[in-house]
């Protein structure tokens, strides 16, 4: 999660959900949907049985996703709107793993009320090293220490290995930092095939964590 | 078949209800949103089906639909299902039985315009599924509960 736009949540998503032995990925942003992009199920629809939403299934990871319900298009919604729809989202999700990622758009606002309705979780907290970023995902982490969440700190693009020296592309940070790696954009679309740097430091990140 | 995880979580809903009260239950009355065209007879057929050796194996299931009004935040105006008929008629060219909308309701704005004005700033009363009424029967006789 992240009150942040642009900080690479959708990317930390899916490689969290791919470095866990088995793990349900739900992608709650409503409106970008970006995870099927991501593994290459645009145009994929969920199928719909007793159960409830069959996930598409990528290597270990089971993924639900709005865009597999609407198919490609807009998804526009007035706000009193977006937390059923992510409810039922969850709701009839037909989940058989033990882990389960949520993949939140950036915000403070249904995404993170919803969650806390539905279950207790472990906040995984994304930004970049830029103030902005840090200072707008502030008001996200005094709200769930206020929650009694910790949360764990994730630092996108803080870092790059240049010939190898390390080059701090947006200035100095605290924390868990996470690779920028310009390869990983060959990999929109085929992200379970990507074993670089960035997907090693979250293979880290998440044995640490367990 | 969306109509069974639905039976399924009526019927889980009353016994959550009913834990600790010694009833048997009679009829359940359930409010469905229009918008969401579940088919009630395969919902009746799902419920019978699951019911079976529960306290509600004796009841019926009766199905209303609630139509809802929409309002447009954007000209102010209501309007009702039959008033978008083709816009819903070409979700379900598109998307047939299974469309998004019998699933989630909620999603009505992102398929459904205003057709005074073309906004899609609209919201609907009466989204959710309801269990109206229930009647039941105090469970005092010799045999027991089943």
């Amino acid at each position: 999660m992240s009150a942040k736009g642009g900080v690479g949540k959708s990317v930390v998503s899916s490689l969290i959900a791919l470095s866990l032995p088995k793990a349900t990925l739900i992608d709650l942003d409503v409106h970008a949907m970006a995870i099927p992009k991501l593994f290459g199920l645009e145009g994929r629809l969920h199928e719909v049985t007793s159960k409830g939403i069959e996930p598409f299934r990528v290597k270990n990871v089971a993924i639900v996703s709005l865009s597999g319900i609407v198919k490609d298009r807009f998804v526009v919604l007035p706000g009193g709107n977006v937390a059923p729809t992510m409810e039922s989202l969850i709701a009839f999700s037909d989940i058989d793993t033990d882990y389960v990622v949520f993949d939140l758009p950036p915000g403070l606002g249904d995404e993170v009320l919803v969650l806390e309705r539905v279950t207790d979780f472990v906040p995984v907290v994304v930004t970049t090293p830029s103030r902005v970023s840090r200072k707008v995902v502030d008001y996200l982490l005094k709200y769930l220490e206020e929650r009694g969440k910790k949360a764990k700190v994730l630092v996108n693009m803080a870092y790059m290995e240049c010939n190898g020296k390390t080059v701090k592309p947006f200035g100095d940070y605290e924390g868990f930092g996470l690779p920028l790696d310009p390869d990983l954009e060959n990999y929109v679309g085929r992200i379970q095939d990507y074993e670089g740097p960035v997907r090693a430091k979250v293979a880290e990140f998440i044995s640490a964590l367990f | 078949m969306h109509e069974w995880s639905v039976a399924e979580a009526v019927i889980r809903t009353v016994q959550d209800w009913a834990d600790g009260r010694k009833v048997r239950i009679k009829r359940v009355v359930l409010g469905i949103p229009a918008v969401s065209f579940l088919d009630s007879d395969l919902l009746k057929e799902a419920f019978d089906t699951l019911k079976r050796d529960s306290i509600l194996e004796d009841a019926s299931l009766i199905v209303r639909f609630k139509s809802p009004t929409f309002h447009c935040n954007s000209c102010n105006r209501d309007f009702s299902l039959d008033d978008v008929k083709d816009q819903l008629d070409k979700v379900r060219a598109e998307f047939g039985e299974d469309y998004p909308m019998h699933l989630i309701p909620a999603l009505a704005p992102a398929f459904i315009s205003c057709p005074y004005c073309g906004s899609h700033d609209i919201s609907a009363k009466a989204q959710d599924i309801t269990i109206d009424q229930l009647e039941v029967e105090e469970d005092g006789g010799p045999q027991g509960s089943g």
